[in-house]
């Protein structure tokens, strides 16, 4: 076969049906290799301890009371640290300035394991009585991940759990002390307004914030 | 001008020679500085402020509520965090891939790793007991009387040291990005599944670090008596004996260290969980006592001598003394036992002096509760007994509504020891409703519900409801339609006349001699 022949049959190769399906795969290999390098299924399986623990916490939890919020909370509170850990790039800059598809692949990612999370907490509540239900399971696990995606690339992929562990810390005692501002939204009701903006807007921030920068490494 | 006449040039300057530390002390300083801590503390600065110093601030300056705070608030707020950085401290040398590198250098790895649990060890405790220093401060300028309570600072102290170090050796052992946020997530976990043994009323689960004095509320210990440090130590020697043992996990792998090195870390290790172990067989052996958690094996004997003290009072009809500590609690407990006070001054088993004790009785509940006795009458000449633990505490309210509380819960009960009936159904009939119980009382009932109306202590209401046809009924009469006539009637005399037949009639209705129907 002479260097023509190659030729010939690499054009034959790349030919309209052909060169779809090859970005397919490559499509889905770059997402099985960020997934890996995020160590996504870790995390999953994590997600799944988390809502395992909060079946068996609301199994023994009192309906009310300040242990009903305070456990399920601190459960959502580590499933979002969790998740936020995951947005830690192995690679750092090198990816970034290769990595085209860097931030859908981010998106993707975060929105997923928030979902995955909702999914696996929502399942493990189920038929359980959860202290504000699903809403409330919703308004804090978003607003929660949204700290864990906004501390990542503040302080770095690998301490994105400062974020919502720190924040769980303040909000223990608001629970018992009867705090009300909006900000402090899990110790609010589940159909207040102003803490479910407030954790909206957190998420939304973090999301946005963890698509555009991803997690930068600032502490080694 | 030639060289030889040019003006020498100044020599330069002799630097001072720098101190050279010791390996160990200069490794520590190395740790200190590339520690993750530093870039932390403002976030611990405001966890602090508002897990602690806010809560603090709320509740009115006393060192013994204060104190407590400082343990079981800081903690709940700090530990986890806290495992969480050393963790990934401990995680280092794998995440930046220089386990192999740094692993062949002649320093041990476990003297190396004790360095970095160390740094973080610091300054966590530095961040720590700066905010213990800042609102202990604050409290000194604000309270009346008393010291700082400092076992539950060393509590903490020792609490943040077995964080650091089970969090550290977490990290170091099972390093990974997920092990950080998992150490962190864990501990709030365990201080939670801690809590839920001390609800059940296991008894080891008094060890648990938060746990301050057991369910006694803050304002019960440490002011009449010294502050017991029996649950504290017990305490100390867990936490300091799991640290010890997470440390000396370090040192068990091949990696560590030689053959000797790891033969001394099994035996630390050893030790440390020996005394976490006897701890909580110790916390096992822990009772309920009317000045706090005793543990026998622990206890000394001069712990249950009161602290002597100068009490402040109020000239009322008859003397209110109040501990020196809630000097400002007088005007409150004047305002509210003053009406009750006039109206039993002078007659026959009255008290002829209030004097405020810690407790009068204590019990324990189930699900980690408490029982706290009430006033109680006793000496010769009589002597009311008011314990005010418990209670709405100035800070914690409006002066209106602790005064009211006040007059409603402990004022039907000295009516009720003064007619000669158990304090507890003077608390009842205050809501208006006369008890059901034994016939031989009835009077005495009937005579306490008319003073409970006359002196207004029965809340906000309708005076008389309850009674049959006498309008907006509440709660749920059990009495007779004769007692509950008797009470009202009583009720309407005039203070005087109330006072002049309680002078002549009350030996006799205490003895039970009196009849419903000779109530005026």
């Amino acid at each position: 076969m002479t260097t023509a022949g190659v030729g010939r049959r690499a054009r034959q190769m790349s030919s309209a049906p052909t060169r779809g399906a090859g970005r397919f795969l490559a499509g889905l290999r770059l997402v099985r290799l960020y997934a890996a390098s995020r160590r996504v299924a870790t995390c999953l399986i994590v997600l799944i301890a988390c809502a395992i623990a909060l079946r068996t916490a609301l199994h023994w939890l009192p309906r009310t009371g300040v242990y009903a919020r305070q456990i399920p909370l601190t459960i959502e509170a580590g499933a979002a640290a969790v998740i936020g850990v995951t947005a830690d790039s192995p690679f750092g800059e090198p990816e970034r300035v290769a990595g085209r598809w860097l931030p859908y692949l981010r998106l993707a990612a975060a929105v997923a394991l928030t979902s995955a999370a909702l999914g696996l907490l929502a399942a493990g509540s189920a038929s359980q009585h959860l202290a504000g239900g699903t809403v409330g399971l919703l308004r804090d696990l978003a607003g929660f991940t949204g700290l864990a995606f906004v501390t990542g690339p503040v302080a770095g992929g690998a301490l994105a759990w400062i974020g919502p562990l720190g924040y769980l810390g303040i909000t223990l005692p608001a629970l018992t002390g009867h705090w009300t501002m909006p900000w402090l939204w899990p110790a609010r009701p589940p159909q207040d307004r102003g803490a479910a903006i407030c954790a909206g807007l957190v998420f939304a921030a973090g999301l946005a914030v963890v698509t555009v920068r991803g997690a930068r490494a600032w502490f080694r | 001008m030639t060289a030889t006449t040019a003006p020498a040039a100044p020599a330069a300057r002799a630097r001072p020679p720098r101190v050279t530390l010791p390996g160990p002390a200069r490794l520590l300083r190395l740790e200190l500085r590339r520690s993750i801590m530093p870039w932390l503390l403002p976030l611990f600065a405001v966890l602090f402020w508002f897990a602690t110093y806010r809560p603090a601030m709320d509740n009115p300056p006393f060192w013994n509520v204060r104190s407590g705070i400082v343990q079981s608030h800081t903690m709940l707020a700090f530990a986890p965090l806290l495992a969480g950085a050393a963790a990934w401290t401990g995680s280092r040398e794998r995440r930046r891939g220089v386990a192999d590198l740094v692993g062949v250098s002649a320093l041990p790895r476990w003297a190396a790793q004790l360095a970095a649990w160390l740094a973080t060890t610091c300054w966590a405790e530095a961040v720590y007991l700066a905010g213990v220093a800042v609102l202990y401060g604050v409290t000194a300028h604000q309270v009346a009387w008393g010291g700082p309570l400092l076992w539950p600072v060393a509590v903490g102290a020792a609490f943040v040291a077995a964080s650091c170090a089970l969090g550290f050796a977490a990290g170091t052992l099972l390093p990974s990005r997920f092990t950080a946020p998992l150490a962190a997530f864990v501990m709030f976990l365990a201080l939670a599944g801690g809590a839920f043994a001390l609800q059940a009323n296991i008894t080891y689960a008094e060890i648990w670090p938060l746990n301050v004095q057991g369910a006694f509320p803050a304002d019960a210990y440490g002011i009449f008596y010294p502050y017991l440090p029996d649950l504290p130590i017990a305490q100390l020697m867990f936490l300091g004996g799991l640290a010890v043992a997470a440390l000396g996990g370090l040192g068990l792998p091949t990696a560590a260290g030689g053959r000797s090195l790891r033969i001394a870390a099994a035996a630390v290790t050893a030790t440390g969980l020996a005394a976490a172990g006897t701890a909580v067989a110790l916390a096992g052996t822990a009772r309920l006592e009317p000045h706090g958690i005793v543990i026998p094996a622990l206890h000394d004997a001069a712990s249950d001598r009161p602290t002597p003290y100068t009490p402040v009072c109020a000239h009322t009809a008859i003397p209110i003394c109040l501990h020196p500590a809630h000097r400002l609690l007088l005007p409150d407990v004047t305002a509210a036992f003053g009406p009750v006070l006039s109206q039993i001054a002078g007659l026959p088993g009255a008290p002829v002096r209030v004097t405020e004790v810690a407790v009068t009785s204590v019990h324990a509940e189930p699900s980690n509760g408490i029982a706290l006795g009430g006033p109680a009458l006793g000496g010769h000449p009589p002597v009311l007994y008011l314990p005010l633990a418990g209670m709405t505490l100035p800070g914690q309210g409006t002066a209106f509504s602790i005064t009211e509380n006040l007059r409603q819960q402990d004022g039907p009960w000295i009516l009720s020891l003064l007619v000669g009936l158990p304090g507890q159904l003077g608390a009842v009939t205050g809501v208006n409703v006369i008890p059901d119980v034994a016939p031989g009382h009835s009077a005495q009932l009937a005579v306490l519900d008319g003073l409970v109306r006359a002196l207004g202590l029965a809340g906000p209401g309708p005076q008389g409801a309850g009674i049959p046809g006498s309008g907006t009924p509440r709660g749920t009469s059990t009495g007779s339609p004769r007692e509950l006539a008797a009470a009202q009637r009583f009720a309407a005399l005039p203070a005087a006349a109330r006072h002049a037949w309680l002078m002549t009639h009350l030996a006799a209705l205490r003895a039970g001699q009196i009849s419903v129907s000779e109530i005026p």
